[in-house]
């Protein structure tokens, strides 16, 4: 096997696996399709070591179009931990849908290797083919329920917005092109450095990346695709979608802005110093009014995206190793815990529930103790009180932003996760301290329960508290993974 | 930073912490169902906790002012933060009065509770690891840990177990407590990395370390505020004290019970431990500003109990009034004066922990806390009375009872520091007694009865069991205060040391300024 290969086993595997996974749907009868999770888990799983394998490599590849570090394997690792959560969630609730195919697995191995690629690249046009593949499988996966109105809906809606993003990304692209004369990261940094271009188009195709990528992470004032699309599509699958394309696209954000436009930060730090804050201002105001509980998760991802923004300014200050680790970080634990929480909704769908309203949580307390408890976790780590790993991403991100100097910046932060702490604690209210309507909680069907989803519940449960209170393993690898970014 | 220090034999502090959680654990995963037996469980533990709390200050040297039963082990190592665990003579004493409380509460809520029992008591222990952990924390993000945990199950506590308006005051108590809080974290984090000795270093969270720290003036005013409004919300002063008489008018008598006897006293604590050692010269040039603000809080606080119509109400406000003289004593910088502030910390402990017990016992009776409806409950309940009237005493600061001791030290702190500011302040002891003792004419004596009444029964062994060791400790502070005064004295003296410098560069000044404006 040639050693360039090496940096993409991992992508391979996803990919013969979705193959296969495609293949062999087509002779399954339903009832046989039940375990197909379980062969995109295990992918997922050798994937994963596969990548952790190769941890002390440090060399780029496909004419430097694909770089395999430490950071990309944080990634890799990271999303790769994500997808196979997804599809621990989907399982009961597919096959509850009678949606339950191989496609469904295929897509999210799909979309998984189009993030890795993204993660990995340190090349425009690499960076782009990952973008479109993950975007293309994350269309289809939130209109994977064709019967359901909603659900189309959802896709067209993310379909829409997502090429239009995708566009004016490529427009941005092709300016640095431009004005690079590289579509190679690292040649484009050094082109701008060299001051022998054009600033009016430099701002220029720093406004359209920005506006491109704010699109993709759900940043505000392109945030509003995110709330109608995470209610619209199946629950499991607004899970991965609230968190496997932040955190590819917070993988280019940090390479974009340290490799490209490291030179250019006194340009960009005052437009992502407004992004941030609009992003937090919106995703909390808006989580208060929300009675929706997947349109106040969705507000709530972009509040969260808020904070990741604002240590993106901090990265633009001598502070980088510090900030960038801080995001690496922050997207572990918010991929924990969000998906943790879709994947209570997930349980309440799947026990019947047909909207997600948060009177409908209403005395979960007594009627499944469990899941309240896990939820209840969650919320508490969303809203960023100890000992769970939501605090501890904050306390960490807030600290990269003092830091680098922006003290202002946190205290505004800080200010926000208290009123977003106000949301989370509602949830709590109605699952603990109100009753439920006459016989809301009667005749459940006891069908909502499922191994797959339990496991799920309680690996993502687990692993806030373990963030939480025994971060070191993943805090190192956080640092070590952004001490060298190939071409940087 | 690889530190495995000496740990002197059994790491009783830690143990002593997490036994409770260890507790809580057991009963929610194997006693499901069995009331009797996590009921018993609860009261075992809690008395487990209390009665190691009892070993470790026995074994305490009092003539030390060091930190003591110290435990390190690094815990995240690339933030620089450790398990560091330690106690001085303060935390000493506060630790007894916590673990006592949390004692005293599970015989008093035995049949209070009907609903969801298994995690009441469980709550209670799980705030138990937390109040215990922020009294011993001697890092400052493993104090924020523990500080932040206890509101979660105080939340529960108040949102679940609560009176009517319960998930309004659980909620304005909790975003209350967290709004101040986070402006703490942002300055812990930011003397943290200032205080690396390099760029390349580890952020300093060691709570020795960083006193070894010197920040700018400018550093110090800040980070002082965001860590004295954090404070001052928990204590509460004057006029950030809106969510306790909300808090605890909705709270159980138990929670009620906690949170004024420790929660509130961890605002003072923390003054005393972090804002005054870490920013001495801010703290010093602050001066002024607190004190007045702590003796409108005392004659605020009083002057509101006066006109309460609720039982309940009436002692929260009351707490505002006396912790007022916990943050007085404490501004007064001198030896008396901080002295005096400790004693009141755990004198009110005792006693507004007795009051509220009482005022809960008397609510299982009557199904009231309106004063107006109560009268006469003397002759149905002779011992009840007597309690109260006892407690009662004890607060308004009779000589030979605790609250006395603490209120007369820490105005004799004030007084030295300024005779205007300590005469003001001691007419709220005036107003103590005018608000209490009225209280207790009209509903001990005054009012109509209700004959239905009589068919109440009076204080059973349990409930008297809960008040009975309050009492004690109560006379016991009050005629011979020295027991305790000599835990506290070292560490009180070294801070006074510590201080004197700062004080007299910052206070010389203003106390002039002061006198020249019509003071004594």
């Amino acid at each position: 096997m040639s050693h360039d290969i090496l940096a993409i086993v991992p992508e391979l595997m996803l990919v013969v696996t979705a193959i296969v996974l495609l293949l062999i749907d087509p002779m399954l009868p339903h009832h046989g399709r039940r375990g197909l999770s379980w062969l995109g888990i295990l992918a997922c799983g050798t994937a994963a070591v596969s990548a952790w394998l190769a941890r002390n490599e440090q060399f780029s590849t496909f004419s430097h179009g694909i770089a395999l570090d430490r950071f990309t394997i944080y990634f890799k690792i990271l999303l790769l931990l994500v997808a196979a959560l997804a599809m621990l969630l989907s399982e009961q609730h597919l096959h509850l849908k009678k949606r339950l195919l191989g496609d469904y697995y295929a897509l999210i191995l799909l979309a998984t290797v189009g993030m890795m690629v993204m993660a990995s690249a340190i090349d425009l046009t690499v960076f782009f083919v990952g973008l479109e593949l993950m975007s293309l499988a994350s269309y289809l996966l939130a209109g994977f329920l064709r019967y359901n109105s909603r659900s189309i809906e959802a896709g067209l809606k993310y379909f829409l917005t997502g090429s239009f993003a995708s566009a004016i990304l490529l427009f941005g692209m092709a300016l640095l092109y431009g004005v690079g004369g590289s579509t190679n990261y690292q040649e484009i940094g050094q082109a701008l450095r060299s001051g022998n271009v054009d600033t009016g188009v430099i701002v220029i195709a720093i406004v359209l990346l920005l506006g491109g990528f704010a699109f993709k992470v759900a940043a505000a004032p392109f945030h509003s695709w995110a709330p109608d699309v995470y209610q619209g599509a199946p629950t499991p699958t607004a899970a991965f979608l609230s968190v496997g394309p932040k955190i590819a696209a917070f993988a280019v954000i940090i390479k974009f802005f340290t490799i490209i436009l490291g030179g250019e930060h006194s340009r960009w730090v005052p437009l992502v110093i407004a992004m941030a804050i609009a992003t937090m201002l919106i995703g909390a105001t808006m989580a208060l009014l929300q009675r929706d509980l997947k349109r106040l998760l969705g507000f709530s991802s972009v509040a969260h995206v808020g904070y990741l923004l604002l240590a993106v300014v901090a990265m633009g200050q001598s502070s980088y190793t510090l900030s960038s680790s801080a995001i690496l970080f922050y997207l572990a634990a918010y991929a924990a815990m969000n998906m943790g929480a879709f994947g209570v909704l997930t349980f309440m769908a799947n026990a019947g529930r047909f909207g997600d309203s948060l009177d409908e949580m209403a005395g979960l307390g007594r009627r499944y103790p469990g899941v309240a408890g896990v939820m209840a976790v969650l919320m508490f780590s969303l809203a960023g009180i100890p000992p769970t790993a939501g605090f501890l991403a904050k306390f960490y991100l807030f600290a990269s932003v003092v830091d680098a100097g922006y003290a202002w910046l946190a205290v505004i932060g800080v200010l926000f996760s208290v009123v977003s702490a106000f949301y989370y604690l509602r949830v709590i209210v109605y699952m603990y301290m109100r009753e439920p309507e006459a016989g809301a909680l009667e005749g459940v069907p006891s069908h909502g329960r499922s191994f797959d989803l339990s496991l799920a519940l309680g690996l993502a449960t687990a692993a806030v508290l373990a963030l939480g209170m025994l971060p070191g393993p993943v805090l190192n690898a956080a640092q070590d993974a952004v001490g060298k970014i190939l071409g940087s | 930073m690889h530190s495995f220090q000496q740990q002197a034999g059994f790491p009783i502090l830690t143990v002593m912490t997490f036994l409770p959680t260890l507790g809580a654990l057991v009963m929610l995963a194997l006693m499901r169902g069995r009331p009797q037996l996590y009921k018993s469980t609860a009261l075992v533990t809690a008395g487990a906790t209390f009665f190691l709390s009892l070993a470790m200050v026995l074994k305490f040297d009092q003539s030390s002012a060091d930190f003591q039963f110290i435990e390190k082990v690094s815990w995240i190592e690339r933030l620089g933060a450790s398990y560091h665990m330690g106690v001085d003579g303060i935390s000493v004493l506060l630790i007894l009065l916590t673990t006592l409380l949390s004692l005293v509460i599970v015989p008093a809520s035995w049949n209070y509770i009907k609903d969801r029992e298994l995690t009441f008591f469980a709550s209670f222990l799980f705030l138990e690891t937390g109040m215990l952990g922020t009294f011993c924390a001697r890092d400052l993000l493993l104090f924020y840990v523990f500080w932040e945990i206890m509101l979660i199950p105080m939340y529960f506590i108040i949102g679940v177990w609560g009176g009517p308006r319960r998930i309004y005051a659980a909620l304005k108590f909790f975003l209350f407590t967290m709004a101040g809080s986070v402006l703490m974290l942002v300055a812990i984090v930011g003397i943290a990395y200032l205080a690396r000795p390099d760029r390349y270093a580890a952020p300093v969270f060691d709570l020795d370390q960083l006193q070894k720290a010197v920040f700018s003036f400018p550093v110090q005013v800040a980070a002082f505020l965001a860590f004295f409004i954090a404070f001052a919300i928990k204590v509460p002063m004057w006029p950030v004290h809106t969510w306790l008489p909300d808090a605890h008018v909705e709270a159980p008598t138990a929670g009620s019970v906690i949170l004024a006897g420790v929660l509130l006293k961890m605002g003072g604590y923390g003054i005393i431990r972090f804002c005054i050692p870490l920013f001495p010269d801010a703290a010093a040039a602050a001066v002024p500003y607190i004190l007045i603000l702590s003796i409108i809080a005392i004659i605020y606080g009083a002057m509101v109990s006066l006109v309460q119509k609720d039982l309940k109400k009436l002692v929260a406000y009351s707490s505002v009034s006396h912790m007022g003289f916990v943050t007085g004593g404490i501004f007064a910088f001198n030896v008396i004066g901080l002295s005096g502030a400790v004693l009141v910390m755990f004198s009110h402990g005792l006693l507004t922990g007795a009051l509220f017990l009482l005022v809960g016992f008397m609510y299982e009776r009557l199904h009231t806390r309106e004063i107006s409806l109560m009268g006469g409950l003397a002759s149905p309940f002779p011992v009840l009375a007597a309690f109260l009237l006892f407690f009662t005493l004890a607060s308004l600061g009779l000589p030979g009872l605790s609250g006395f001791i603490g209120e007369f030290l820490s105005l004799l702190g004030l007084f030295s520091y300024n005779k205007a500011m300590a005469v003001v302040a001691a007419s709220g002891i005036i107003l103590a007694a005018a608000y209490l003792l009225w209280m207790y004419l009209r509903v001990m004596f005054t009012g109509t009865r209700d004959e239905e009444w009589f068919k109440l029964s009076d204080l059973n062994l349990r409930e008297i069991a809960s008040l009975a060791p309050l009492a004690v400790l109560a006379v016991w502070v009050g005629v011979y205060p020295s027991t305790f005064l000599n835990i506290i004295n070292p560490s009180v003296n070294k801070l006074v040391t510590q201080m004197a410098p700062y004080v007299a560069q910052h206070g010389g000044l203003l106390t002039h300024l002061f006198a020249s404006r019509g003071g004594l």
